[in-house]
């Protein structure tokens, strides 16, 4: 019954939605909280039809809100949880986000990005950048992987499990709409085979001993008397963010090196750009790529090297600037002029990107 | 070997066609289906095909629908201009849908996944009396829900009516010859199991040639072209 959920290697075939169920059971995730909405479904399904032949968990809450903070009532009592939305769920999503980041819980969420603002589809956009990095009214104290296809939602929701307890911060998988019902094949595995050990999870409250005597006492708060009391506790959460941050940013750069023009996308545009690169390189053109992987925190220094280097910036997404602000944000200084080509709610070709580019030369 | 060629699955010139295909989500579904379809109308019938999708009804064929009519068929699948709104309350049957098997000629439906999508079958007018009816639920191995012979015997059976199963193990890009033939053999298995006929392999032209025209287990190879990565929503 609780045998492990994959044993060793296996090619498989998946919708993205499949590939994040079955990562959180190899991660070791034991309970989901979750709340349907399109497109994120599927996660549910799975993990309720895959979950019970392996000792974990489900429960469905009333709502967003409610799924969120279901979901920090289990890290607190120390079990690896998780939960998924999009859209306007992951608006009232930011709730319970804002507490996490404020108590600094090692909450995974799943995004399955679908247009806004508000209702709007129920299909693909890159729109909920902004919501997911700084949503709340908080400072963005959140680790935030966007992810590119299957492989990645696997690995990062693997990756995010660890991330989280490691660091102690609340940590998304940014994925979309076309990731969450593409397939495409792609290997799954056992962790532990891959020398990726699982980092344990610990309960906050109820811990053995005397509260002062024998153990700190469990005191978090969301609330503070006194502005100068919440300073310093912002004051030290924004340090902690600060010193992991270097550790926690990833990204990719395809063909920087010498490019002239730098294609700058991340998350699902980002397999548009890479085969624009490839397209646009084999007929002569100087052109790269690079992809954030961490949107926060978000690895500005390496990008501005390579758009320093450039002649020119493209900005390509799938929403209306929302990933531009990081990226003006992440390379404040950088004098390469950026261009962009916004396509808020739907998805950006390899032909277009070549189109786009070529503009530039 | 070009699309859709297959040793015994021709119907007779006379014999009316109708097949439901069901089956777990992602399994290739509408891929096989809109394969049937196409094969079955290049021989000069007439052929309807319908989307009978109600889980995600607007995933389906309704991208490649006009790629499909220009190929001949008929098809019954909402338009995304006239389904304005609906969104994902996606529990709406196309008015014509229901009285598809009225129809002249064959019918091939593509049936929305899992137990809810098998059991809009019911909602179809005539759906109990179409005695030419078959019902075939499309597995695929590489999908780990269905991976196994013990997983696709359970999952058969929760699916309601069944005639029949059709080994559409592959892995995109990445399939090769052995994929298939171990589909081949789980879904044979399977099939053995649960006393039902594997109705066919379904293999990408492309590799057609090296498995065949019939795999490992003796069923009878399907070429298939693949017309769902256009499917682009």
């Amino acid at each position: 019954m609780t045998d492990k959920p994959i044993q060793g290697e296996q090619r498989v075939f998946m919708t993205g939605n499949e590939a994040v169920a079955w990562a959180a059971l190899a991660a070791g995730a034991q309970i989901m909280y979750g709340y349907p909405i399109t497109p994120q479904n599927e996660i549910m399904h799975y993990w309720t039809r895959l979950a019970p032949m392996y000792g974990r968990k489900f429960l469905q809450t009333e709502d967003e809100i409610s799924a969120g903070f279901t979901t920090i009532g289990g890290v607190l009592a120390g079990v690896k949880a998780f939960t998924g939305s999009a859209g306007p769920g992951n608006t009232l999503m930011q709730e319970p986000m804002s507490m996490a980041e404020m108590m600094r819980l090692p909450t995974v969420m799943v995004v399955t990005q679908r247009g806004g603002p508000s209702t709007a589809t129920v299909i693909y956009s890159q729109q909920e950048v902004t919501m997911t990095c700084y949503g709340g009214n908080g400072e963005g104290f959140r680790i935030v992987y966007s992810t590119s296809g299957q492989q990645d939602l696997f690995d990062y929701t693997i990756k995010a499990f660890n991330t989280a307890w490691k660091y102690r911060f609340p940590t998304f998988v940014l994925g979309d709409g076309y990731q969450a019902k593409m397939r495409e094949p792609f290997v799954i595995y056992d962790p532990e085979l891959r020398g990726i050990e699982m980092v344990k999870a610990e309960p906050y409250m109820g811990n053995p001993g005397t509260p002062g005597i024998d153990r700190d006492p469990a005191h978090l708060r969301n609330t503070y008397n006194m502005e100068d009391e919440l300073l310093e506790a912002v004051r030290q959460i924004g340090a902690a963010y600060e010193k992991i941050s270097p550790e926690v940013v990833e990204y990719e750069q395809f063909e920087t090196g010498d490019a002239k023009v730098l294609l700058v996308a991340h998350g699902i545009v980002s397999r548009a750009a890479q085969g624009a690169v490839k397209v646009l390189r084999q007929q002569g053109y100087q052109v790269g790529h690079f992809r954030p992987i961490t949107l926060r925190p978000f690895p500005g220094v390496e990008l501005k090297a390579a758009a320093d280097k450039a002649r020119h910036v493209l900005l390509i997404e799938s929403s209306y600037g929302q990933f531009k602000k990081l990226v003006t944000d992440g390379i404040y200084g950088c004098t390469t002029p950026i261009l962009s080509y916004l396509k808020p709610g739907e998805g950006i070709t390899v032909e277009e990107i070549v189109a786009e580019a070529k503009k530039l030369f | 070997m070009p699309a859709g060629e297959v040793a015994n699955i021709y119907p007779a010139k006379e014999q009316r066609v109708v097949e439901a295909y069901v089956g777990e989500y992602a399994s290739g579904k509408s891929e096989v289906a809109i394969n049937r379809a196409l094969f079955l109308a290049a021989k000069g019938r007439q052929v309807t095909i319908a989307d009978l999708d109600l889980v995600e009804p607007f995933y389906t064929l309704r991208p490649i629908k006009k790629v499909l009519e220009a190929k001949g068929l008929k098809v019954i699948a909402w338009d995304a201009t006239k389904a304005t709104g609906l969104g994902e309350a996606g529990t709406v049957i196309l008015p014509e849908a229901r009285w598809v098997l009225r129809n002249p000629g064959d019918i091939i439906l593509d049936i929305g996944y899992g137990v809810k999508g098998a059991r809009s079958l019911n909602l179809l007018h005539g759906y109990q009396e179409v005695k030419e009816l078959r019902v075939y639920a499309v597995a695929n191995i590489s999908r780990p829900v269905t991976g196994t012979e013990e997983r696709i015997v359970e999952y058969i059976k929760s699916l309601g009516r069944v005639d029949g199963l059709i080994n559409n193990t592959h892995l995109g890009d990445d399939t090769d010859v052995g994929t298939v033939q171990r589909g081949a053999a789980v879904v044979s298995d399977a099939a053995a199991r649960l006393g039902l006929p594997v109705i066919f392999t379904s293999v990408e032209e492309k590799l057609a040639p090296a498995v065949g025209r019939i795999d490992e287990r003796g069923n009878p190879v399907f070429v298939l072209r693949r017309y769902m990565p256009g499917a682009f929503w």
